[in-house]
Formats: C-alpha cells, sequence, structure tokens
C-alpha cells in the first residue's frame, strides 16, 4: 500500500512535468497546426539557460530560473518570428515547417551536446534537494515546487486566455484562423504570442529536470514527442485536456512499475496509447472529429 | 582504400533500401514515419535469430524479416491511420521507443545492450559472400530489387491512388477508393521492404546491438529521403549516394569521435532547414511535396 | 429488383445539427431514375450539406437514405460511391498536379491495377485492364469535349473545363446516380450553352442526375423536377415551370 502511494506521488510528479510541456506544445500546435517538434529544442535549452545563468554567471538559482524561462520564450518566438513564418512567407506548406522543425532540433540538441558534452550538467539546488515526509510517501521539496508550478502555470495560462484580449485572441484563431482574420486579428501576431506562451510553460519542466537529474543535450526529443502523445490522449485543442494527458502519462508509467519492470515503462504508455486512439481518438476532452470542409 | 569504397557501397545498398521503402510513405501518401529505424531493427533482429537458432539461410532470413517488418507496422498503422491527422507521426515514434525498448531489455532473446554476435555471412546460390566486393554486388542488388518493386508500385493504379490519396484524400474517397486500407496496405509494405535492409545489414556486419537502430537513425533516414527529393523515385538514392560520404569525409579532418557524430547531426540538422528555403522538393525533386495536410479538425478552440 | 418507375435514392426523415445550428431539418424527398432533380433554396438552405449527408461524408443525426432500398447510412463515403452514389464538389477537388487522363483513370475502379498483391502476381490482367481502362477514359473526354487536352495538368484548364473534369471524373465512375454540386456556376453564356448540353445527355446513357442549382432561370433548362429546399427542410417539389412561377417561393428565394 505505502509502495503504490509513494508511486502514485512520483507519478504526479513526473505528470506535472509531462503535463507543462504538453500544454506548451498542445496550446501551439492547437493554434497555429505546427507539429513544432523544435519545442523539444527550447525544453533542452531552457534547462541550459538555467544552468549557465547559475553555474557560468554566478547568478542567485531563482534569478537564473526566471531569466531563463524569459529566455526560453524569446527562443520560442524566435523560431516562429525566424523560421516559420519566413517559410510561411515563401508559401511553405505544413510538411515544410514540420520538416524546418525536426531539422533545428537536431542542430540545437547536437550543438549543445558538441558544446556541452552529452553528460549531464549538475546544477546547485541547496535546500530544494531535502526531502520531505508526507505520511509514507517521500518526495523532495523540488518535487512538491514541480506539482505546485504545474498547476499555478496551467491556472495562470487558463486565466490568460479567459480574461484578457490576447488570450481571447489566441482562442479565436484556434477556434477558426479565417474567422479571426476576418474580425482584424493579426495571426502573425497571435502566433508569435502563442509561441512565447507555450515555451514560457513549457521551459519550467526543462528546468525543474535539469535541476533534479542535471541538463542533458538530447532530453527535449522524448519530452516533446511524450507532450504529444499526452495531448492527443487529452484531446487536440484543449488544454485542460493537454494537462490531463500530461498527469495520465506520468501516472501510467509510475504505476505500471508496480507490476512491471521500469525498463518497460514507455513500452507502456505507448501501449495505452495505441489503445486510447483507436477507442477514443479524440481524446478526454477534444472535439468529435469532423471531416474537413468539403 | 579499396576497401573503404566497398564498405560505402554496402552502406549506401542498404541505406538506399530504407529510404526507398520509407519513401513509399513520405513521398507518395504523404505519411510521416519516425519508426523505420526500429522497423530496420526488427529486419536485423529477426533473420539474425533465425539465423543463429534455427540455421535458416539467406533468403530464409530475407524472408522472415520482410514478415516480421511488416506485422510490427501493422500493429501500429492499423489503428493508428484509421484516423486522419497527424497521429501517424506520434504513433510511429511510440513504435521506434516501444521496440527499441524490446531490443535493449528482451535480454533472452536479443542478448540486450551486448547485442548477438557471429551471424553467418549470407550464403548465396551455394557459395558464401564474404569479400567486400561481392557483398558490395549483393547490396547493390538488392537495393536494385527494392527499386524495382517500387517502381511497380508506384507506376501503376494502386500508385495513382496512393498519390491521389496524398494529394486530396476526400476526392480520394468520394472516387471510391478505400483511403485507410491504402494507406494501411503502403505503410505495411513500406516497412516489409525497410526490413530488408536489416536483414542486409546484420548478415554483413555480422554482429548487431540496439545502438544501430535509434531515434536519430530514423530521421537520417527521413533527411536521406527530403534531401534527395521524395516526389521521384531515384531522390532517395541520390539522398543515400550524397550523405553517406558526409562522415566519410569528416573522417579526414582529425576530429574527435565524440564531437565529430553531433557535428555530423548538426550538419544533416542544417541541411533539412537550409533545404526547406532553398530547395522544398529536394535534390532531384520537381515539385514542391504536398503532404501532411491540415488534420480534418475544422475548429478545435482552445479552452 | 425495384420498378423502374420507383425512386431510385430515399431521403427520410433526415435531419442534421452542427452545434446549434439545424443544417437539415426533417428532410424528405426522393429522385426518380434517369430524370434530373435540381435541389434549389436560397443560401444556408443545406443542400451541399444534404450531399454530404447522402454520400457518407457526414453522418445524418436521425433519419434514413436509401438506394434502391439499401440503407447508405453508417457507410463510408467510398462504400456509397461503389454502391453507384458519386458526387461532384462545389470546389472541385480536383488532382491539380495530374494529368486530365490520370483524374478521369482515377474514376476507374481497377480491382487489379490498385491491389498490391496482384499488381505483382498477375501481371498481364493488371495491363489488360489498364489498356481498358485508358480506352474507357478517353471515350468518357471525348463525351465531355476535352479528349484533346488528355494530357495537360489539370490546373491548366479553364474553369468551365475543370468543371467538366470532375463530372468527367464522375462518370467513370459507373455510379448510377451523379450528385453534381453546382455544374454551371461561375459561366459565362457560351460556356453555359456548352455544357447544359453534356448534364442533360448524362440521362440518355442511363444515369439520374441530383443537382444543386443557384440560378432560378438555369434551372428549367436544366433539370425536370425540382425539390425547394428552405432552412434545411423540403419546401415544395414539383416541375420546374411550377416551382420558379411560385410567388411564395420566389419571396423566400429572393429574400424580398
Amino acid at each position: 500500500m505505502d509502495l503504490l502511494l509513494q508511486l502514485l506521488a512520483t507519478g504526479l510528479v513526473v505528470g506535472s512535468i509531462y503535463a507543462l510541456c504538453a500544454v506548451g506544445w498542445g496550446l501551439i500546435y492547437g493554434t497555429t497546426l505546427h507539429f513544432h517538434v523544435a519545442h523539444g529544442a527550447v525544453f533542452s535549452l531552457a534547462a541550459y539557460y538555467a544552468w549557465a545563468g547559475q553555474q557560468l554567471l554566478g547568478l542567485p538559482l531563482i534569478v537564473a530560473v526566471v531569466l531563463a524561462i524569459l529566455a526560453a520564450a524569446l527562443s520560442g518566438l524566435l523560431i516562429d518570428l525566424l523560421l516559420y513564418q519566413q517559410l510561411e512567407r515563401r508559401g511553405a506548406i505544413r510538411t515544410t515547417v514540420f520538416i524546418s522543425s525536426l531539422g533545428l532540433l537536431i542542430v540545437v540538441e547536437n550543438v549543445l551536446a558538441m558544446v556541452f558534452t552529452p553528460d549531464p550538467l549538475r546544477m546547485d539546488i541547496g535546500v530544494l534537494h531535502n526531502a520531505v515526509q508526507l505520511g509514507p510517501v517521500f518526495l523532495t521539496w523540488l518535487h512538491v515546487l514541480a506539482v505546485a508550478l504545474a498547476i499555478a502555470g496551467y491556472l495562470a495560462l487558463m486565466a490568460f486566455l479567459k480574461r484578457s484580449r490576447a488570450g481571447q485572441a489566441i482562442r479565436a484563431v484556434s477556434s477558426s484562423p479565417e474567422m479571426a482574420r476576418t474580425v482584424g486579428i493579426d495571426l502573425g501576431r497571435v502566433h508569435l504570442l502563442t509561441y512565447a506562451l507555450g515555451s514560457a510553460i513549457a521551459a519550467p519542466a526543462g528546468i525543474i529536470v535539469a535541476m533534479d537529474v542535471g541538463a542533458e543535450p538530447y532530453r527535449g526529443t522524448t519530452f516533446v514527442l511524450l507532450a504529444s502523445v499526452g495531448v492527443i490522449m487529452g484531446g487536440i485543442g484543449s488544454i485542460p485536456g493537454a494537462m490531463v494527458g500530461g498527469v495520465f502519462l506520468g501516472l501510467l508509467e509510475n504505476l505500471g512499475v508496480w507490476q512491471i519492470p521500469s525498463e518497460w515503462q514507455s513500452a507502456i504508455s505507448f501501449g495505452v496509447f495505441l489503445v486510447f486512439i483507436v477507442v477514443r481518438p479524440r481524446g478526454f476532452f477534444g472535439r468529435r472529429i469532423q471531416s474537413a470542409e468539403i | 582504400m579499396t576497401a573503404y569504397l566497398a564498405h560505402y557501397l554496402v552502406m549506401v545498398g542498404i541505406y538506399s533500401i530504407l529510404a526507398l521503402s520509407l519513401n513509399l510513405l513520405v513521398g507518395y501518401v504523404g505519411i510521416f514515419s519516425l519508426a523505420h529505424a526500429a522497423i530496420y531493427g526488427v529486419g536485423a533482429y529477426a533473420s539474425a535469430l533465425v539465423a543463429l537458432h534455427l540455421g535458416l539461410g539467406f533468403w530464409g532470413g530475407l524472408v522472415v524479416a520482410a514478415v516480421a517488418g511488416a506485422c510490427a507496422a501493422a500493429l501500429v498503422a492499423i489503428p493508428s491511420l484509421r484516423v486522419a491527422g497527424d497521429y501517424y507521426i506520434v504513433a510511429s515514434f511510440g513504435l521506434q521507443v516501444v521496440l527499441l525498448t524490446v531490443f535493449m531489455n528482451w535480454t533472452d532473446v536479443t542478448n540486450g545492450h551486448a547485442g548477438l554476435p557471429g551471424i553467418p555471412r549470407p550464403r548465396v546460390f551455394g557459395w558464401v559472400v564474404d569479400t567486400p566486393f561481392e557483398y558490395v554486388a549483393l547490396a547493390l542488388a538488392l537495393a536494385a530489387l527494392t527499386y524495382a518493386i517500387c517502381h511497380r508500385l508506384t507506376h501503376s493504379a494502386f500508385g495513382r491512388v496512393l498519390q491521389a490519396i496524398r494529394d486530396d484524400e476526400i476526392a480520394a474517397a468520394a472516387m471510391g477508393k478505400n483511403v485507410v486500407l491504402n494507406k494501411i496496405v503502403i505503410a505495411t509494405i513500406s516497412s516489409a521492404l525497410g526490413a530488408l535492409a536489416g536483414s542486409l545489414y546484420a548478415h554483413y556486419i555480422t554482429y548487431i546491438n540496439p545502438s544501430s537502430f535509434a531515434l536519430h537513425e530514423s530521421i537520417f533516414i527521413m533527411s536521406l529521403v527530403i534531401l534527395g527529393g521524395s516526389d521521384r523515385l531515384a531522390g532517395p538514392l541520390v539522398g543515400a549516394f550524397i550523405l553517406l560520404a558526409v562522415p566519410e569525409a569528416l573522417k579526414f579532418l582529425a576530429i574527435p569521435d565524440t564531437v565529430a557524430a553531433p557535428m555530423r547531426q548538426v550538419l544533416y540538422g542544417a541541411l533539412l532547414i537550409i533545404f526547406m528555403f532553398v530547395r522544398p522538393e529536394g535534390i532531384l525533386g520537381r515539385a514542391r511535396p504536398k503532404a501532411l495536410e491540415p488534420p480534418p479538425v475544422t475548429s478545435h478552440a482552445i479552452g | 429488383m425495384p420498378s423502374a418507375s420507383g425512386p431510385i435514392i430515399t431521403v427520410q426523415g433526415v435531419s442534421k445539427a452542427f452545434g446549434g445550428i439545424q443544417a437539415v431539418d426533417d428532410c424528405t424527398f426522393d429522385v426518380a431514375p434517369r430524370l434530373i432533380t435540381g435541389l434549389i433554396g436560397p443560401n444556408g438552405a443545406g443542400k451541399t450539406t444534404i450531399f454530404n449527408l447522402i454520400t457518407g461524408f457526414l453522418r445524418p443525426d436521425r433519419g434514413s437514405v436509401r438506394f434502391k432500398g439499401e440503407e447508405l447510412v453508417g457507410l463510408p463515403p467510398h462504400e456509397v460511391e461503389r454502391r453507384g452514389v458519386a458526387r461532384t464538389f462545389q470546389h472541385l477537388r480536383l488532382w491539380n498536379k495530374m494529368t486530365v487522363l490520370d483524374n478521369v483513370l482515377l474514376g476507374c475502379q481497377s480491382p487489379v491495377g490498385e491491389n498490391a498483391l496482384t499488381l505483382f502476381l498477375r501481371p498481364a490482367a493488371v495491363r489488360a485492364q489498364e489498356a481498358r481502362d485508358r480506352a474507357r477514359a478517353l471515350e468518357v473526354l471525348e463525351f465531355f469535349g476535352l479528349r484533346h487536352q488528355a494530357h495537360e495538368l489539370a490546373e491548366d484548364l479553364a474553369y468551365p473545363e475543370q468543371k467538366l473534369l470532375s463530372m468527367a471524373r464522375i462518370f467513370a465512375t459507373d455510379a448510377e446516380v451523379l450528385l453534381l454540386d453546382e455544374p454551371t456556376s461561375g459561366f459565362d453564356a457560351d460556356s453555359l450553352r456548352r455544357v447544359i448540353p453534356i448534364v442533360r445527355r448524362l440521362v440518355e446513357h442511363g444515369k439520374t442526375v441530383l443537382l444543386i442549382e443557384h440560378n432560378m432561370e438555369l434551372i428549367s433548362q436544366l433539370s425536370d423536377e425540382v425539390v425547394f429546399l428552405h432552412q434545411g427542410h423540403v419546401l415544395a417539389r414539383g416541375a420546374p415551370a411550377t416551382i420558379t412561377r411560385d410567388p411564395a417561393l420566389t419571396e423566400i428565394y429572393f429574400g424580398i
């Protein structure tokens, strides 16, 4: 029983990290329809920004983290501005954008590996490494922080999308780009904002993992693809769906360990994913998939 | 130097098979797969295992490899291609991860990280292929056979239907074409052919381990297709010839291995980006690829 | 076999809502074989939605669609087409990068050549079928007056010719019922003179035509029977002359 609770707690922590990544990716995918795999590059970069802020510039941890999140948001924005929007201006179709995104992911991760070696770079996180005991469950403060950040990030994003004018513009574009354009919304600017937001919300996920086990160059690839799995399970276009999908994945991986050896974790997640697209292709919260305009 | 050239040509043969078969999906129906390296691995493990344990010969191994590759892909294609959209990218990535996990952790069968040594050299029509140049001949012959099969598939009513599906699924369905079935069939064929390359590789190197079949290998095969030009059958061949020469060229610059490997990847990634700006249709391509239509979700409001 | 005079298509109590909007509301009508039936009504009357509901691209919330007595609701679009009900699209959806001939060849059902297995196992049968299909496709193009353009790309045709090609494509499928979505919209007088007789002659080839038409004046030239649709519901049906002269319907149509 205690083991189960421990696995549940760990699953929630891992799930929170997946959820942040998935919410960011899902926001971008739902709004721009770009299959933005370079989101993984932003995820990895965020970790290295935080590491560099603390270890190279000697900034206090909290300052390094905040700056890293801002830098990640800027990176996401620049990817759209300098890569995707330039390609689209030349009449690129979705495939072209996807391939350039894949290319960028490869470039960024391998440059990081060349410069910093593929080995993990440790950060100094002080008391955050200390254990907390919640009944029979042991976590570190960092793990608790991860869950808190996921909840806070999610609530802040939802409030922003519902309340602010800019957030409403994002929702308008995601429900119908043509309609949004006719009411005078500048699609390019909305895309930039979406990229900044989606990157900023995923950045803490990358940073937390780096604080926990060190920054690694190739981790982003795995996380972005897990994020896409979470988004599909939750329902494309639904932010609560992405959140639930991410948490679900984390729980699944960890609860699976209860009965199945841990090296088969990923196999469990994807097995469930395949079952999922058969029985519920629109995910937990997605709309029914209608055929395209005929 | 000649042994060096022979090795290069064998690898060109193997990667030509991989790229030609992946292009059936990417170029002819516009479906992106990130699992081709794992399928390549399935072919390699399947034929290595039947050779080591059952003593099955080279041709038998090829057949087993193709069947295994087809089954692995069908497992994912049948659920995920039933729904239109970007699902297959994600599902194929899942397949890649799961298969690699199997290669690494099903130690009783695959011997895990240590891999399978001692795979016999192929015996073709009674004589053992073991000199480099004999192997070049075998690899290129199999690549030519794959090319012939792909040519037959694409230059036919079947190929016409695939391209029709790629360009407009709705119109294809309106003409009575079973879009889902055709996609599943071509995904399965593509994997069966890709697995042949694995068999060829296993018998050539005589040793396999999971590291040859990782995700970056899938992305590399995709790069061969895209840079070579996905709308022409010969595009992926050109991609294989050119991109496989890159690491060989890098060897002449005295760069330590730890840097050379990521540097090569950076180069491939950069080429992908540059090509999307200057020549999205690839080296041999005629027109811009028409794949990856918007997913059929007309509205999905965020919230 | 239903008698020749019985309806070939029966739409019975079909409804479809999108969100809160009732696009098609308890719609009932039938289509007589070997005649041209015109589906008219103001914008947003649900005409194209009806096409999508008949051909399986949309599934009705309620109601049934029968072809020669067989239920079509629940069949995927390609199965509906194979039963013998084919449709064109308002936005044509041609394969623009393919030749005119290939567009028509895609209408042909080629079970041997389209099967990846028989493609290798029965090369002679495949060759024979491809030759038959080509001959047939060229015949079809001849009928639509496009034969001389067989090897041009679909995107290089003029608009009226593209529209003819979209009809040729489904004519080649051998479907008995052809659903034409606005076959003459956007045409000048010359093109109309060219296309109208072709549509009329489809019936001589044993086809049943259901078409959507916007132009009240053209409807009597194009069709034998008219179904008038308003807010997703059948308001009237009858001979074109009766419908077009009905002042109440004209009022609805022009929104006066």
